[in-house]
């Protein structure tokens, strides 16, 4: 193994660890990140609850309530990350390492990633329990391939976002507040997409929790999903496989071109813009 | 007489800060993010619920309930959470609170001044959803009861505040989760105040929680001034004027505790050398 | 081709900041064509005031800012043609740093760092464990950072530097803010990884004259984006040997500058004052001079209080140089 491998192997293991460790030494979150979604998983819960909706629909609301954890995550400890290690000082010294940045930002992803798939799990748990949510899965494996793959695409786009962020100084702050509630409208966290219609759920689609949820409600809930589906689940599988190469690709350009911008116009060590 | 003078002062700083903090207007982006997009969002996810389960959509007679419900807790995450989020954020954030605590100005009078801040802020959002409502959603409101509206939004604005700074004394004193309280507080509100849906619903032991919660009553109060009809059938056989007293009685319960415990809270964080804690959130 | 010995060389290095709109929008020139050149196995140090240019060069070595032009070598390679093959042969230091995360402990935030230049864990720890004893901080490797004071997270910042063995480093303000006692400790460290270590190169900048002149072997004076000398600082001070250095006290005198102003023989002054007196330190071409001097000072009213002759230092070298003190910003 060439140094250059062994050394980005390392630097994923090294930025992984931070978020890793924080799960187990930061129990706090289960207050905020398990008990805070559930309260607002439990309102649309019983919304649904009041209008008669068949109990499914609860299942949507706590599936979404579990990727929430996810985009949460995505925007504010991927895409605006590299916004708090600039004030911190952190960014500088990860910049002057003989590392690629890359695989700094993929140690980010795989930890933020574990965390919170604990913290997703907890809210799927705790919700399912306590409101009797139906969840059978027909097709376990593919139930999984869905899952993963979106999570795969989602945190290429952090990773993306990330370095784009990386220009801005307290705008990434209100940018990542931006792509919250108006997110989890358009990419329906609570509700089938395809009521939004078939275009701007197409548009929504550039989010990849949009097609990762679609598909994994049909898989969950296939006869009531057949009314609302978006796309038949192989295409969504399709679709999210090419985001996910595309953000990844363009995440790596996106590093390059940002950081060369950002050292040009001295912005990379600016604090407190 | 002094202490008057020093509550003022620091009422006065605080609403002053506050604007200069939250009034964003100046900066278009901002203010269409805060103000306007998320807001509208949060709304629009209700409606497409509504679209695609209830009957007749958007006709259907609780989604006016609802819609207001939603609009006017815009409040209590902005003046109830914001209070406390304000004595998080100007001691992590400013480092400032000691600052504030030091001056010969009053925390208590500073903090209501943040409030009142935020509820002008907050007004602002209200006002851009009810008319985003009542264009685009057919929400149909009608000023019936002009006296009871205006009683309840300010009885209610001024609890939420009393309450707002009861939640900053324990924001105070948990140091290191004190940015989260506002949060939970408030979601766990949205969901016990049947902001969203009947309280019928809420297990009964929840249901008795909510019951006893100040904001489900102000909710009720403002549907009745603007909707001709409340939402529970449980406040049904109160009467506006009972609404009302309960409303009184509830923010009078909110000046006495929050005054007695704020300076308890106050007392304890010096003692432990709280206020000027950096917890490197 | 840049000779083997040189650790650093720029050939008119400038770097110009185009300030924001809201900010005025006007350029403000940072450093102005800076043809420096250090050896390897020097301690070399940049000694200027807030604001002259110094974190804005160091930046460009470290290859976190690209300069406006000219061109800068470091270990041999152009920083803006190869910044990758640059950051094998170099670290960082910054004083007043919060960097780290507060959750980890010492050792896990120095092993994390140390993941970034490839070092084996097992190899990781013992370095780490070799180095913290050298700072007195062997007893909190397994303490977390946001228990540790300023001092000692610095003391970590410090040790994060050298864990790498860098071949050349950079020390941006290493004690800046810190305690005495955490300053001298971090000086001690500084000459004992040298003396070890005599192949590295340590780049300093400081506004502290002392450090400079205990620390460095050669130094040079930067003001303004510009360097104004550059020597070992014995040789520095000697360019005043021929001069004499004064501090007066003196009572009943607000403004000695005015006073001496356009005054032959007077070289540089700078004032300041100290205790109800107005201090003067006073840079004449010849010791001569002094008797004119006073009796100016005399004639405006001054009563001269104390008056003592001084070996020059690095500040007074500063003062010749810029007219100013170190601790003076810019007008």
């Amino acid at each position: 193994m060439t140094w250059q491998i062994r050394t980005f192997l390392r630097t994923v293991v090294g930025r992984a660890y931070p978020r890793f460790i924080g799960v187990w030494r930061e129990k706090s979150w289960v207050i905020f990140d398990v008990f805070f979604p559930l309260l607002q998983v439990s309102a649309y819960v019983y919304i649904y609850r009041a209008i008669g909706a068949p109990p499914e629909f609860a299942g949507f609301a706590v599936l979404g309530g579990a990727m929430i954890a996810y985009w949460m995550n995505v925007l504010w400890s991927m895409a605006s990350q590299l916004y708090w290690e600039k004030e911190t000082g952190n960014l500088q010294l990860y910049l002057i390492a003989p590392t690629s940045r890359m695989a700094i930002l993929l140690g980010m992803a795989l930890g933020g990633l574990t965390a919170t798939t604990v913290r997703a799990a907890g809210v799927i748990l705790v919700g399912a329990l306590l409101f009797r949510i139906p969840l059978r899965v027909g097709h376990g494996a593919l139930f999984l391939g869905v899952f993963l793959l979106t999570l795969v695409a989602l945190y290429g786009l952090g990773m993306l976002l990330s370095s784009v962020f990386l220009l801005w100084g307290r705008e990434a702050w209100h940018l990542s507040n931006l792509f919250m509630e108006p997110v989890y409208l358009f990419s329906g966290f609570y509700f089938p997409v395809r009521a939004l219609g078939f275009w701007v759920a197409l548009v929504a689609s550039v989010i990849p929790i949009t097609l990762g949820l679609d598909a994994l409600r049909q898989l969950l809930y296939p006869q009531l999903m057949e009314r609302f589906r978006f796309l038949p689940v192989e295409a969504e599988l399709g679709a999210l496989a090419a985001l996910a190469v595309l953000f990844l690709f363009l995440a790596h350009r996106g590093l390059r071109f940002f950081e060369e911008l950002a050292r040009r116009e001295g912005r990379l060590t600016l604090r407190g813009q | 007489m002094r202490r008057l003078r020093e509550a003022w002062q620091g009422f006065k700083a605080g609403a002053w800060l506050g604007w200069q903090i939250e009034s964003n207007w100046t900066e278009p982006f901002l203010f269409a993010i805060y103000s306007v997009i998320k807001p509208v969002a949060g709304v629009l996810i209700l409606v497409f619920m509504y679209l695609v389960v209830a009957q007749g959509g958007l006709e259907n007679p609780l989604f006016p309930q609802v819609f207001l419900g939603t609009t006017f807790y815009l409040y209590v995450v902005n003046v109830l959470s914001g209070i406390s989020w304000s004595v998080h954020d100007d001691r992590e954030h400013y480092g400032m609170l000691k600052y504030v605590y030091m001056a010969p100005l009053h925390l208590y009078g500073y903090l209501l001044g943040r409030g009142a801040a935020k509820t002008l802020v907050a007004t602002i959002s209200v006002l851009i959803t009810l008319a985003f409502g009542m264009a685009f959603l057919r929400v149909r409101l009608s000023l019936g009861s002009p006296g009871l509206l205006a009683a309840a939004l300010m009885l209610g604005l001024a609890a939420l505040a009393f309450y707002g700074i009861l939640l900053a004394g324990v924001s105070l004193l948990i140091a290191r989760h004190g940015w989260m309280v506002g949060d939970v507080v408030a979601g766990g509100l949205y969901l016990l105040c049947g902001a969203a849906f009947p309280l019928a619903l809420l297990p009964a032991p929840f249901r008795a929680l909510g019951l006893g919660l100040p904001p489900t009553y102000w909710l009720e109060a403002l549907r009745r001034a603007l909707l001709g009809a409340g939402l529970h059938p449980e406040l049904a056989a109160l009467s506006d004027a009972q609404l009302l007293l309960i409303l009184a009685g509830s923010t009078l319960l909110g000046v006495a505790l929050s005054a007695g415990l704020f300076r308890a809270a106050e007392r304890i964080a010096v003692r432990r050398g709280l206020l000027d804690m950096q917890t490197m959130y | 081709m840049v000779p083997m010995d040189l650790a650093v060389k720029t050939e008119d290095l400038t770097r110009v900041f185009r300030l924001r709109k809201r900010e005025g929008g006007r350029e403000v020139l940072a450093l102005d064509r800076v043809n420096l050149e250090v050896r390897r196995g020097e301690l070399f140090g940049l000694l200027g005031p807030n604001g002259a240019g110094k974190t804005t060069l160091i930046k460009i070595l470290a290859t976190l800012l690209a300069p406006t032009s000219g061109r800068a070598f470091v270990a041999g390679v152009d920083v803006v043609e190869n910044p990758a093959e640059v950051r094998r042969h170099i670290n960082m230091v910054c004083g007043g740093e919060t960097s780290g995360y507060g959750l980890l402990t010492v050792e896990e935030n120095l092993w994390m760092f140390a993941q970034f230049y490839g070092i084996p864990s097992r190899e990781a720890r013992r370095r780490i464990g070799e180095l913290l004893s050298l700072v007195g901080m062997a007893d909190r490797a397994k303490t977390k950072v946001y228990h540790l004071s300023s001092g000692m997270r610095q003391k970590m910042n410090v040790v994060r530097g050298f864990l790498t063995d860098p071949e050349i480093l950079f020390l941006d303000e290493p004690t800046l803010g810190l305690d005495v006692q955490t300053a001298r400790t971090i000086r001690g460290f500084i000459r004992q990884w040298l003396r070890e270590h005599p192949d590295r190169t340590i780049l300093l900048t400081t506004h502290y004259m002392h450090e400079a002149d205990e620390l460095c072997d050669r130094v040079a004076i930067i003001d303004r984006g510009r360097i104004l000398a550059c020597a070992a600082p014995a040789a520095l001070k000697k360019t005043l040997q021929r001069e004499a250095v004064f501090r007066l006290y003196l009572e009943g005198l607000a403004d000695a500058k005015a006073a001496l102003d356009g005054m032959p023989g007077v070289r540089a002054l700078a004032q300041q004052e100290e205790d109800g007196r107005l201090r003067v330190d006073l840079i004449l071409s010849e010791e001569e001079v002094l008797v004119s001097v006073l009796s100016r000072l005399q004639a405006k009213g001054a009563k001269l209080a104390e008056l003592r002759k001084e070996e020059p230092t690095l500040e007074d070298v500063f003062l010749a140089l810029v007219g100013r003190r170190l601790s003076e910003e810019a007008p």
